[in-house]
């Protein structure tokens, strides 16, 4: 049960940064390795002002996602009226210039050694009720005007210009909600560990979450919680697997790629009509084979 | 800033020029970033270290056998990971993500065998530096120059004086109307991949001899990439002039401000480039079509 | 003052002149059709009026405003509606959405709209919903609102693309050639279609085809371009007989 409980405020604090990747490249169609950078930014932002300031924890939160969403501003500036490619080159050299910067202000960082001592005020019910907010969060963006104009974006950018949608903006907000998101999930992580280590957030940890978005579907929200929860469970109860876990999932998604590129959900997903209608189909089927 | 810095700066320069000339190569013909580039350096970096260096023979051979590897990690790349998405037409994110995840499939079948630890390479040469003008310089750095150089300019002339190149060019620049002029647009993306994957097995090399073998060497890609983007995305001058440009850049902050603002100092130059000259020195080729 | 001024035009791509010098004057409910061999720059026209490429010279004046220099999305929303040669229609968004996201940049909620059903959003999402049901009744697509337009034939996405363009309320309507790959009977429907618009919605519109037939038969004026210059201007009979279209481009049909 311990484990149980362990392992799913893992989950939902993935599903919270998941939900930022969702947003970033399953509706805009970008790419950030550096997103873990702004959960770096969010765990070490909170944290400090908590234990050096005694700040209280909800707006030390607060104030760290704002941070977050600041400097991704910032980095976001120049690179959101050019091709998408280059916020992806961008957010790499930021993860690995914010890496450094851990490094370099290791007086109030900790360094190497990592920020210790964060109370473990975080718990599980906080995470779940936080990552069911997130997630209803991005349904509701999904279905606004800006989640239709990112996938516009993503579809054809040249033609979402044609139709007067202002691309930097749209893409800015994007980007800008995706570092909230994982800033928050990096408050999260810091108070329930109740340590910050500089090597949390390397590269590959936000490969790691593009990686799951992929794996239940680009294209679908419900996709990408799943690939998220199911990626975070598998390798926590087959601790045999975790050595192995980098290239199993690169081979799953290498296959998913080539044959089966919308991923496990393709474009579907979980609303209340859709469930009727895939009730109806089942009940038919059942109907069905009952008159055999 | 002195002599000194200036030849330190160009020597790193070479390197990165390497990495920067390895990743437009694939940029320039399927027009997208190739983030396995990195694992794939670190890949045949240790390659070379296991199956050569560490049987201690000399530099070439680590050399040619970094280069073979990198090169066939490349092109098996191509096959299982970019491959079926071109044929299928699928959008560029695919390419994307394709990329990440032979990276990091590479970097995980280096870690299995690697661990964390750190690797050295032998020391190659029993003199190891030399005066030029006052100047120390390491003979290593000055192999790796001539080398780099040298790799530099084979790769200029089959690009401009081949028919390969001319198939290069060709295709990188409209792949639909190459095929129709009877180019077989598979076989330049294989050599493409090829070519961009002996860069990377000699940039992955120089850096490991450089600095020390790590899992993690792969993520001074970045530096190619900065370079890219300075230079002009999908340029390949701009990618040796931005190169050159960011090893002495880097040569300068390192020994004003030190390493660790070095690599802060590099990212911030970058961002005011993006923000002052988006198309880069060189000016980026790639434009989208109405 | 014309609702659309286009003066002296000119776009060079590396020494290729794409428009060497076009200058046009288009009135509200008029038709101008733009026709010409291949690479005759007709596109780059249009690429440069909506802001896709920037013209080296010349202006582009739309009811007496310069948008010349403005970006793209700018221009849409000054009143230039446009389709392409090559179906650009968004993926993954149903025929309603697609028609929606023209609606999208003038649908006045704000980001918190975005994350939360305020009433505002609402009312616009209603909003929206509603001109986007018109103009696909206008296109005749009303019935098909919640397909994918992946799965439509090439005519029907076209008429799409000219919903989702009548959702920009454009003053001035680009069409690039509306009728490639269409059969014969869509493209009668497509020739009624457009007259339809341009008398319901009395806006300019701007034709590239090359089905002579279509333009001849709904155009009030010819351009013709060749190698980016513009060899003749008139009304379909005057350019049927001009000698130098006939040598350029009609000659080649004989």
């Amino acid at each position: 049960m311990r484990l149980f409980l362990y392992v799913l405020t893992q989950v939902c604090i993935t599903l919270v940064s998941v939900c930022g990747i969702y947003i970033l490249t399953g509706l805009t169609g970008m790419f950030s390795l550096g997103s873990a950078a702004f959960m770096a930014i969010g765990a070490y932002v909170s944290g400090l002002l908590v234990l050096k300031l005694g700040m209280n924890m909800y707006l030390a939160f607060l104030l760290a996602i704002i941070a977050a969403v600041a400097v991704g501003y910032v980095i976001g500036f120049p690179v959101v009226r050019l091709r998408r490619d280059y916020i992806s080159l961008v957010t790499l050299g930021f993860g690995e210039s914010i890496a450094q910067l851990i490094l370099l202000l290791s007086q109030y960082t900790g360094g190497a050694f990592g920020l210790i001592g964060v109370p473990r005020k975080v718990n599980v019910g906080f995470t779940v009720i936080a990552a069911a907010l997130a997630i209803a969060l991005t349904a509701l963006f999904k279905t606004s005007k800006y989640g239709r104009q990112c996938i516009a974006i993503k579809s054809d950018e040249l033609a979402a210009k044609a139709m007067g949608i202002n691309t930097s903006k749209v893409k800015m907000i994007a980007f800008l909600l995706s570092c909230g998101l994982t800033a928050f999930a990096g408050c999260m992580y810091a108070f329930y560990v109740g340590y910050v280590g500089p090597t949390d957030f390397g590269w590959k940890k936000s490969a790691d979450w593009v990686i799951m978005v992929f794996f239940g579907g680009v294209n679908s929200l419900t996709g990408s919680i799943f690939g998220g929860a199911f990626l975070t469970f598998l390798p926590q109860y087959m601790q045999s697997l975790n050595k192995y876990r980098y290239i199993v999932y690169a081979v799953l998604v290498l296959f998913i790629l080539n044959f089966k590129p919308n991923g496990i959900f393709g474009e579907w997903e979980l609303t209340p009509r859709n469930m009727k209608k895939a009730l109806k189909k089942f009940d038919r089927k059942m109907r069905k084979e009952g008159g055999k | 800033m002195s002599f000194q810095t200036l030849i330190n700066g160009i020597s790193t320069g070479t390197v990165y020029a390497l990495i920067a000339i390895g990743f437009a190569l694939v940029f320039n013909i399927l027009k997208f970033s190739n983030f396995s580039y990195g694992a794939t350096m670190t890949a045949s970096a240790f390659i070379a270290y296991f199956l050569v260096a560490s049987k201690g023979w000399g530099l070439f051979p680590t050399l040619v056998c970094s280069a073979t590897a990198g090169a066939l990690i490349s092109i098996i790349g191509e096959y299982v990971g970019f491959r079926r998405i071109l044929k299928n037409h699928s959008p560029s994110t695919y390419f994307f993500v394709s990329s990440i995840t032979l990276g990091t499939l590479y970097e995980g079948i280096v870690t299995l065998k690697a661990g964390t630890n750190f690797y050295v390479y032998p020391n190659f040469f029993k003199e190891s530096s030399v005066d030029i003008l006052g100047a120390v310089v390491s003979k290593e750095n000055i192999i790796m120059l001539v080398i780099s150089v040298a790799a530099l300019v084979v790769l200029a002339l089959i690009i401009q004086k081949t028919s390969i190149g001319r198939a290069i060019r060709a295709v990188s620049f409209d792949r639909d109307t190459a095929q129709l002029m009877g180019i077989n647009a598979t076989l330049i993306i294989q050599v493409v991949f090829v070519i961009s994957g002996i860069f990377g097995g000699l940039a992955g090399c120089f850096l490991g001899i450089k600095y020390t073998l790590t899992s993690t060497l792969g993520s001074l890609v970045v530096k190619g990439f900065i370079a890219s983007v300075i230079g002009g995305l999908g340029s390949l001058t701009g990618a040796v002039i931005g190169a050159m440009l960011l090893g002495i850049l880097e040569a300068f902050f390192l020994s004003t401000i030190g390493s660790g603002w070095a690599t802060i100092a590099s990212f911030a130059v970058m961002l005011v480039f993006l923000l002052v000259r988006p198309q880069g020195i060189a000016g980026s080729n790639v434009q989208e079509k109405a | 003052m014309a609702l659309l001024e286009i003066n002296h035009i000119k776009k060079n791509f590396g020494g290729i002149k794409a428009i060497a010098d076009f200058s046009l004057k288009a009135e509200k409910g008029e038709i101008h059709g733009i026709i010409g061999p291949n690479g005759a720059g007709k596109t780059t026209i249009f690429n440069t009026i909506s802001g896709v490429y920037q013209a080296d010279s010349g202006t582009v004046i739309l009811d007496g405003e310069d948008i010349t220099r403005l970006p793209q999305y700018k221009i849409t929303r000054k009143g230039i509606g446009r389709t392409f040669q090559n179906i650009r229609i968004f993926k993954g968004l149903t025929i309603e959405e697609n028609v929606l996201c023209a609606f999208d940049p003038k649908s006045n909620y704000s980001v918190l709209g975005g994350l939360f059903p305020t009433p505002n959003r609402m009312k616009e999402e209603k909003r929206g919903r509603r001109l986007a049901e018109e103009y696909l009744d206008v296109v005749g697509m009303a019935d098909k609102k919640d397909e994918r337009p992946e799965n439509l034939s090439y005519g029907n996405q076209r008429k799409i693309e000219i919903a989702r363009a009548l959702m920009c309320q454009p003053k001035v309507l680009l069409l690039d050639e509306p009728a490639a790959g269409l059969t014969p009977t869509e493209v009668g429907e497509l020739t009624e279609l457009i007259r339809r618009i341009s008398k319901e919605f009395g806006f300019a519109i701007l034709l590239i085809e090359h089905r002579l037939d279509l333009v001849m038969s709904i155009s009030d004026l010819i351009h013709v371009q060749n190698f980016g210059e513009t060899i003749a201007v008139g009304s379909a009979d005057e350019v049927q007989h001009d000698k130098a279209v006939i040598e350029a481009y009609l000659g080649a049909e004989k």
